[in-house]
């Protein structure tokens, strides 16, 4: 291989790298941060089937889902998988009454008014803007909730698509 | 190609540099999750606790909206008796005593050096309790006293156990404005100290002798609804409000007359009347033998004598006392601050005579329901105290919730009288002038973050529980009592088993239970009162029989009010509370300091108000600094120039001028409560507030007065309008404009919602102001940017001249003001989303004029084409100091640097009741949906709802005869009717 070709490919493998950097940091499909315990969505909400809305439980009511109380994780830690390191991190901040510092993964701008109520009495799938959660061990942005996003399935859904259905 | 692996990891390195670069963003947001969730609470959903109101003695009842947490607005108790759900401007800015950044954060003690050094309470405690036991030892435990503003009920009680554990007596409970004079007089005619209930909403008549019951005086709130009922065309037929009084107030602005009269004289033009009454046989009651006593009594005040000493004309007092005895009922009220002289006793008396002479007495004068405002120490009291601190006799202070440094004339001495105390302990939630120069000072809690109950009057007991946790290392007056009585030696800590001031709250509504409900389990009567906000019962007429001695202490005291005063033509001095600060307490909040007085439109500041033609004789204009001088102190304050003032005399609202109250409330303005005297009335032990002369000299400075008015003089745009009772009678009504249009109207699918707004209800209160700044984060932009027109609020009260009703001959202008509050008009062919360059501003299928914040660039056309100027921009990025920014609603978006804002109509409010109702599977009702503004409304002169629901109250009102538009002629359609005000005489 010559010189030039080697810096040619190099080249091209480095725009195309710098390219898909950017997408993922602009569309937030590289969120999927570190948290202070390695909870597996994929254990609870795949393998055991655990419904979303068991530890999620405000969804259907309010605005927020809800993040679970660290005493909802104790019902059941209280018993299961008590040799686990990460279940040790649970019961280690349960003793210490301190909360789990969990990261936001889905984050919504402040001047966007969304509420989960209507969209779960509609029926509509958690998955279809969290993604398939229950097949990860870590959570990420696997879907980007951005504005097009909400406005095509308004449009779909023949929901309002008014500025300030959202917007307020 | 082959890459080997060096060079491979080379470019992923550059390329997870730079990627990183290029989303360096805020650091992660979190989600703090609940170690155990409480059980009423859903994140994201408002809790409501019931409470009741602090901010004055009048004792509403409110409910406090909590969100994760965080109290974040404060609305009335719909229940409560004494305000049926509504608030005013001082009540709505609660919260921000709350968030204040200027609170005392944890107890301080004054150290070697003098300065205040934070303790823990521990340590406050056992200092406290040895402090104490040490004067008891000393056998001196009757020079303890304790201050408070006006309580009652549990805290009231332990103190007073507390008190008398130690072996003292002294409990002041002291407020500013006190009504000794109407309570002594009640007292002398009628046997019952306290002040009477009015009944308002009942008089055709309502003649108030400078009373600011729509301001100020008792309880403004439920006041101004029963002024509003009374005031309501029903059947062509309106009750009247006649003003006596020197100066125009806010209150004397809603009247139907106004009656200027000489400062210090209003007793002789109710000597006048009841002369009137009695000679020509109009008295609807009073006792054969009482009646010839009256008559001796009035004999030499017939109306030409009245007249030369009043300046009102003889006819005038003969035609207001024949239309006061002949409108059944009538109430007269009398008592008010600004117009209590040294013979303020003596008016008071003579107008619960006419009340009593016209039959009133018993129907719109009630003493059937004693008003707790009997239980308060006289300012006398207050002065004797001081004297017994000058003179050594005091060795322990305890001040709760007062700034007497601030509301006693300094010619009193507080100060020096303070420094003769070995120990002053404040318990003030927020460093004040009485604070500062405190020993220890240990903070109570916010209201808000309080048990407790009050009794505005009996029958009444509303209850208080805290919306939140205490914000900062504050202690409650109940717990920090019981806790130093645990520490100290003896009797004291077993005659306190109680473990906090809730366990003795708890046992103390024990006995309320029994009087109230005594067949009910204690935990549901508990429950339930904490629910409701406490517990209220109807009370039952009773008869007052008129005291003969009464006549002949009045006999004794006729006089002109005294003044003292030197110089050459002294101006008579006019202080009155402040609409927004009250006697002072609320001038550390933002809001009310930004919050413009509705008859000057001023911010930030007090002034010096009088005649403008006076003011032309001391050539000052208006703004320019005035050195104001009594033989007891001297201010200096700006100029204002006005035409609704006698000549002789210059008024000063109480409330500004702190010299140490936080960020928002020190060195605005100045206290012309300084300017006063000290003496005490001899008989009531009232401070006469009407008792100086000032002097005036210009000091040649300037400081404009910073006002948000524009002009009060409609310009024959006919914005503010008004119709006579007479017009609507005969059935006049304003035609409706038809809707001419180019393009296509506005499709309104499901709803369109509008507003509509009675002008004749509106009694320019501001309530409605601080209610939009509270739910909708509205900035405060200080006094500077409101000089430049930069003030953010989106309703605004206007005050507009009702034109022609001047009258020519008199030098004082009695001009009819119409007040009208101002908001986006929500127009339907909207000049402002025509020219919005990028769509950010827009019709919503709702009838809304929407502004989206994340589209808005900050062009500013929008603003430049509003004819009703509504649109507000940000030009600076505004913030709110810790913690104020944990009132923001979360509900709303708080708007940056570069976006236009307005008006809403409360979206936020109407989407939440939208999804309930469609959660819920049902229509929305009328009334459902409640805007901030119209919630607060004490007259409900705002109601809000669909048009397009024929039977909805905004639709039909929509229709009244009184409707019209602002500016209709321009066709921009509005959602907003204005109902025009009525015109009685």
């Amino acid at each position: 291989m010559t010189r030039t070709a080697k810096i040619f490919a190099g080249l091209v493998l480095f725009v195309v790298l710098v390219l898909t950097g950017i997408m993922f940091a602009a569309y937030g499909r590289a969120n999927a941060p570190e948290q202070p315990i390695k909870f597996s969505h994929k254990v609870h909400a795949g393998d055991f089937g655990i419904a979303c809305e068991y530890c999620h439980s405000y969804a259907r009511r309010s605005t927020v889902a809800g993040v679970p109380s660290v005493a909802r994780c104790m019902g059941c830690h209280k018993v299961t998988a008590l040799d686990k390191p990460e279940v040790k991190k649970l019961a280690d901040y349960w003793n210490r009454k301190e909360p789990i510092p969990w990261v936001k993964v889905f984050d919504q701008p402040d001047f966007v008014y969304f509420s989960h109520q209507p969209h779960i009495a509609k029926g509509i799938a958690c998955q279809s803007c969290h993604g398939a959660v229950e097949q990860m061990e870590k959570v990420r942005e696997a879907v980007v909730v951005n504005m097009a996003r909400c406005v095509n399935c308004h449009m779909e859904k023949k929901a309002s698509i008014d500025c300030w259905t959202c917007h307020k | 190609m082959e890459i080997n692996r060096r060079d491979f990891l080379k470019v992923l390195g550059a390329t997870g540099a730079s990627a990183l670069a290029g989303c360096a963003s805020e650091a992660p947001e979190r989600l703090i999750p609940y170690l155990i969730p409480p059980e009423e609470v859903i994140p994201g959903q408002a809790l409501w606790y019931a409470s009741t109101c602090r901010e004055c003695p009048a004792g509403c009842g409110v409910l406090v909206k909590v969100r994760e947490g965080r109290a974040i607005k404060v609305e009335g108790n719909p229940e409560h008796p004494v305000n049926r759900g509504k608030l005013c401007a001082r009540g709505q800015a609660s919260p921000q005593g709350l968030y204040n950044p200027d609170r005392v954060r944890q107890p301080l003690r004054r150290d070697a050096s003098g300065k205040l050094q934070p303790i823990s309470w521990d340590d406050a405690e056992k200092f406290l309790a040895e402090s104490l036991d040490a004067v008891r030892g000393r056998g001196l435990a009757r020079q303890i006293a304790l201050v408070t503003p006006l309580l009652t009920g549990s805290l009231d009680r332990l103190i007073a156990d507390w008190l008398k554990a130690l072996g003292s007596q002294r409990h002041l409970r002291y407020e500013p404005f006190a009504y000794e004079p109407l309570r002594a007089a009640s007292k002398i005619c009628f046997d019952r100290d306290t002040v009477p209930s009015y009944r308002l909403g009942e008089s055709k008549l309502i003649l108030s002798f400078g009373a600011d019951f729509l301001e100020s005086w008792i309880s403004p709130v439920e006041f101004a609804r029963e002024f509003s009922k009374s005031r309501s065309p029903r059947d062509g037929e309106m009750g009247r409000f006649i003003y006596v009084g020197p100066r125009y107030s806010l209150t004397a602005a809603n009247a139907d007359e106004w009656v200027s009269v000489r400062p210090g004289t209003e007793l002789f033009l109710a000597l006048g009347m009841i002369h009137v009454i009695v000679e020509q046989g109009l008295a609807a009651s009073a006792p054969q033998d009482l009646t010839a006593e009256i008559r001796t009594l009035v004999r030499a005040h017939d109306p030409k004598a009245v007249a030369a000493r009043t300046g009102v004309a003889a006819e005038k007092i003969v035609r207001l006392a024949r239309d006061f005895a002949a409108q059944k009922p009538a109430v007269a009220l009398g008592g008010g601050i600004a117009s209590s002289g040294s013979n303020a006793q003596a008016t008071a008396v003579a107008i619960h005579l006419l009340d009593y002479l016209t039959g009133n007495m018993g129907r719109t004068v009630r003493f059937d329901t004693a008003s707790s405002l009997g239980q308060l120490s006289s300012y006398g009291d207050l002065v004797s105290l001081v004297q017994s601190m000058a003179r050594g006799e005091i060795q322990a202070l305890f001040l709760h919730n007062v700034n007497p440094l601030f509301t006693l004339p300094q010619s009193v001495g507080f100060a020096q009288a303070m420094k003769k105390v070995p120990l002053v302990v404040s318990f003030s939630s927020f460093m004040d002038e009485t604070a500062a120069d405190a020993h220890l000072v240990l903070p109570d809690h916010t209201p808000l973050e309080s048990w407790g109950d009050y009794s505005p009057r009996e029958g009444v007991i509303g209850l208080m529980q805290p919306a939140m946790r205490p914000l900062f290392d504050t202690k409650g007056l109940g717990d920090l009592l019981i806790s130093v009585a645990k520490k100290m030696e003896g009797e004291m800590a077993k005659r306190f088993p109680w473990a906090s001031f809730y366990d003795y709250l708890r046992d103390q509504w024990k006995e309320i239970q029994r009087r109230f409900d005594p067949q009910k389990e204690f935990k549901d009567f508990w429950d339930e009162a904490l629910q409701r906000g406490g517990v209220w019962k109807e009370s039952r007429t009773e008869a007052v029989r008129l005291n003969g001695r009464a006549i002949s202490s009045l006999r004794s005291q006729i006089q002109e009010a005294n003044l003292t005063g030197d110089g050459d033509k002294p101006f008579y001095l006019s202080l009155y509370p402040s609409l927004s600060h009250f006697d002072g307490r609320g001038a550390n909040r933002p809001w009310l300091q930004e919050l413009p007085d509705p008859m000057t439109s001023i911010v930030w500041g007090n002034w010096l108000e009088l005649h403008a033609e006076t003011a032309k004789r001391l050539q000052l204009r208006d703004g320019d600094v005035v050195s104001v001088a009594s033989p007891y102190g001297k201010i200096e304050l700006p100029a204002r120039l006005s035409e609704t003032i006698r000549p002789d005399v210059v008024a000063i609202p109480i409330g500004q001028g702190h010299s140490n109250f936080g960020r928002f409330g020190s060195a605005v303005g100045a206290n012309p409560i300084h300017l006063l005297s000290a003496g005490a009335d001899p008989q009531s032990g009232a401070l006469p507030w009407l008792s100086v002369k000032v002097m005036l000299a210009k000091t040649g400075r300037r400081q404009p007065l910073v006002s948000v008015a524009g002009s009060e003089n409609q310009q024959g745009r006919e914005i503010a309008q008004a119709i006579s009772l007479a017009e609507l009678r005969e059935g006049e009504k304003t035609e409706e404009e038809e809707v001419k249009q180019i393009y296509a109207p506005h499709e309104h699918p499901k709803h369109r919602w509008g507003m509509a707004i009675d002008l004749n209800a509106c009694t320019g209160c501001n309530a409605c102001v601080v209610a939009c700044y509270a739910e909708n984060n509205l900035p405060v932009v200080g006094k500077e940017q409101v000089a430049k027109g930069r003030e953010m609020s989106w309703i605004q009260i206007q005050r507009y001249v009702d034109e022609g009703r001047e009258n020519p001959q008199s030098a004082i202008r009695n001009p009819k003001f119409i007040f009208l509050p101002m908001l986006c008009q929500q127009c339907d062919a909207a000049p402002c989303e025509s020219v919005c360059p990028i769509y950010a501003t827009y019709h919503t299928p709702d009838g809304l004029n929407a502004q989206v914040y994340n589209r808005c660039v900050g062009v500013r056309y929008c603003a430049n084409n509003c004819p009703y100027k509504v649109r507000r921009f940000n030009w600076f990025e505004y913030d709110w100091p810790e913690p104020l920014n944990s009132q923001l609603n979360p509900d709303v978006t708080v708007r940056s640097v570069g976006i236009m804002e307005k008006c809403t109509f409360c979206v936020q409010r109407i989407r939440e009741v939208e999804n309930r109702a469609k959660a819920e599977g049902r229509k929305i009702k009328d009334g459902e949906i409640v805007p901030a503004c119209a919630q607060t409304c004490p007259t409900e002169a705002i109601v809000f709802g669909d048009l397009k629901e024929p039977e909805s109250r905004v639709a039909k009102l929509s229709h009244d005869p009184r409707r019209y538009r602002v500016l209709e002629h321009l066709n921009t359609q509005p959602a907003v009717t204005y109902l025009k005000k009525v015109k009685n005489g």
